[in-house]
């Protein structure tokens, strides 16, 4: 089953399968699914903890491969592409955001920003002035000098995001963005992904537990024992 | 470069403490290496083989070490009558060893004239002795005592006067030299001599000539009669069980900067997958991060190699200066070249030890590490 429809396909996944061995023991963490994104959507996937939704996101971002179906993004076919291709795939199309920030605690708000920036060989100042410009956007243009360690859950959040969009990627793929945030900061951060992809116009593929995602949800899925299945709308 | 060395920096500084105990644990092994291979070198010094010479050394019967060896005059006429035609020289040597200024050293006593001649000692500073209360030095003892051109040299309770420096291929320990003449006056006559040196004629066979002193019961009754190379090297103890040691250690401190070096550097990168999978996530190459990665190594290991070098070259120096009768430690050397070829394998081993940890990343989930 094909689900999504548009234009311009930005993904497009069938019988997408993920099988990992544990041990001797197969573990199926993804199996046929299929996935049509168009450009500017805001999905949204729920399921339980272990239901496959980070696979998937791995998946998508070329941060893993799978072990089954077809799968291009932005016109790269996934499946085939070398390591070093996989590589440049992510850091020219794909922003990351985790649960847990994964900033590099040793670099202050602005050095984390700048690091896809420089990973594509950008020149120092102009990466600084860049990334200088992208906290300026979350919000953060005060917090620029300040380690993650010196920066509350929301702002290490908004670091990350902005980390994320200074390449100006096609696709935010975040994996529980709100977990390990209080309500307000999950709202502030709910706001900061929606106000981008409406303004920007970049695709967001959120994996969450926070149903309050629903409501401002383009498109909603449930992944739960690695089925992929689309949410009625509303 | 500014990025890479920015970050470098930071990433150190941020973690100073790991960074800290990252070089002392470095530093330790390149003093171990550093003073593994210094000891080796001060073993080969002091195992050092005698070269081999046609001459014939006549001791006590049972002796070990020539101290404890008391012979009478008459022996070496004895010798001489029953191998005139090889023997063409034969003069006693009074042996003994004692402390002095504190340090163990060998007092030898001979005819002046055998001493450059029959003996082969070389005159490198000063003069021979050329009257009474004078002595001539080896380098080793010179460097020992701290003695000098003209330095004065309490013997058993008698000053004498230093007036050269001689160098022998013997062995490496101190020695002092003196006139068979002052010798006799300073330790009595006694104990007779303790070593008759037997010098034969440049066609001889030693081996042949010593079978014959010893089938003359006179001599054989209660005298040993020795090739003068195998003498020294026993008594030197320069045997191949010290060269092979000395090899064992050359081996065993390889092994410890090679795959020490090795070791830590992989660890410490262990400890950072995760950060290093993020950043692969992030869009870095493998090359770039290992540009970075090998900077950050680079300036670890330098670090502390310099640190462990440091160290290693004040506790030589200190050794030199103050240990006593060990002599090992006063042959401990800091060569340019083992401090040299040290560095250069931590070096090579601290780039292999990236190279092969970033290697594995190859083909795995960047941030769970699975494949």
């Amino acid at each position: 089953m094909t689900i999504g429809t548009g234009p311009s396909k930005l993904i497009e996944a069938s019988g997408l399968g993920k099988v990992y061995m544990r041990g001797n023991e197969e573990v199926i963490a993804l199996r046929d699914g299929h996935l049509s994104v168009s450009q500017g959507e805001f999905i949204v996937i729920i399921g339980p903890s272990g239901g496959g939704k980070s696979t998937l996101l791995h998946l998508l971002g070329g941060i893993d491969r799978p072990t089954q179906g077809e799968l291009h993004v932005n016109g790269v076919d996934l499946v085939a592409a070398s390591d070093a291709a996989l590589t440049r795939f992510r850091r020219d199309n794909i922003g990351f955001v985790f649960q847990f920030y994964n900033l590099l605690p040793s670099l202050n708000a602005l050095d984390n920003v700048i690091l896809p920036l420089l990973a594509r060989g950008l020149g120092w100042k102009a990466s600084r002035q860049l990334g200088s410009a992208m906290l300026e956007q979350v919000g953060l243009a005060h917090r620029q000098k300040h380690t993650p360690g010196q920066l509350s859950g929301g702002e290490q959040q908004r670091v990350a995001i902005a980390r994320a969009m200074v390449l100006e990627p096609c696709v935010i793929l975040a994996d529980e963005p709100t977990g390990d945030l209080d309500s307000a900061s999950a709202k502030s951060i709910i706001a900061l992904m929606l106000d981008l992809n409406q303004r920007l116009g970049v695709t967001c593929i959120v994996a969450t537990h926070n149903l309050d995602l629903l409501k401002v949800a383009g498109r909603a899925y449930q992944l739960v024992d690695g089925l992929l299945n689309m949410l009625p709308a509303g | 470069m500014l990025a890479v060395g920015y970050f470098t920096f930071r990433d150190l500084l941020h973690d100073r403490w790991r960074s800290l105990l990252t070089i002392i644990s470095l530093a330790v092994i390149v003093v171990g290496y550093l003073l593994l291979t210094s000891l080796a070198q001060a073993l080969v010094t002091l195992s050092r083989q005698a070269q081999v010479t046609n001459n014939l050394l006549i001791l006590a019967a049972d002796t070990i070490d020539p101290m404890d060896s008391s012979i009478d005059e008459g022996v070496l006429q004895t010798a001489m009558e029953i191998a005139p035609d090889q023997i063409q020289l034969a003069f006693p040597i009074l042996f003994r060893h004692l402390t002095i200024d504190g340090q163990l050293m060998q007092v030898r006593s001979v005819a002046l004239e055998e001493m450059s001649t029959s003996l082969a000692l070389t005159l490198v500073q000063g003069n021979w002795p050329g009257g009474p209360r004078q002595v001539v030095v080896s380098e080793g003892a010179a460097e020992l005592a701290s003695w000098k051109i003209g330095s004065t040299v309490n013997i058993y309770g008698t000053d004498f006067q230093v007036t050269g420096l001689v160098r022998t291929e013997e062995n490496a320990f101190g020695c002092v030299w003196m006139t068979y003449t002052e010798g006799q006056h300073l330790f009595g006559t006694s104990r007779g001599f303790q070593v008759g040196y037997l010098s034969l004629v440049p066609l001889a066979d030693p081996e042949s000539v010593r079978a014959r002193l010893l089938a003359d019961p006179r001599i054989s009754a209660a005298y040993s009669v020795y090739l003068e190379h195998a003498f020294t090297n026993s008594y030197n103890q320069s045997n191949s069980n010290l060269l092979a040691l000395s090899g064992l250690m050359v081996l065993i401190s390889l092994l410890v900067v090679t795959f020490g070096i090795y070791n830590a550097t992989s660890l410490s990168l262990t400890e950072r997958s995760l950060e290093i999978g993020l950043l692969q996530v992030i869009g870095f190459t493998l090359n770039k991060l290992r540009s970075f990665l090998l900077v950050r190594t680079l300036v670890l290991t330098l670090t502390a190699y310099s640190l462990g070098w440091l160290i290693s070259l004040v506790f030589i120096n200190h050794q030199r200066l103050h240990a006593s009768v060990d002599l090992i430690f006063r042959a401990l050397r800091l060569t340019p070249f083992s401090s040299l070829l040290g560095l250069g394998l931590a070096v090579i081993f601290a780039f292999l030890g990236v190279w092969l940890a970033t290697r594995r990343l190859t083909g795995l989930n960047p941030l769970t590490g699975s494949d």
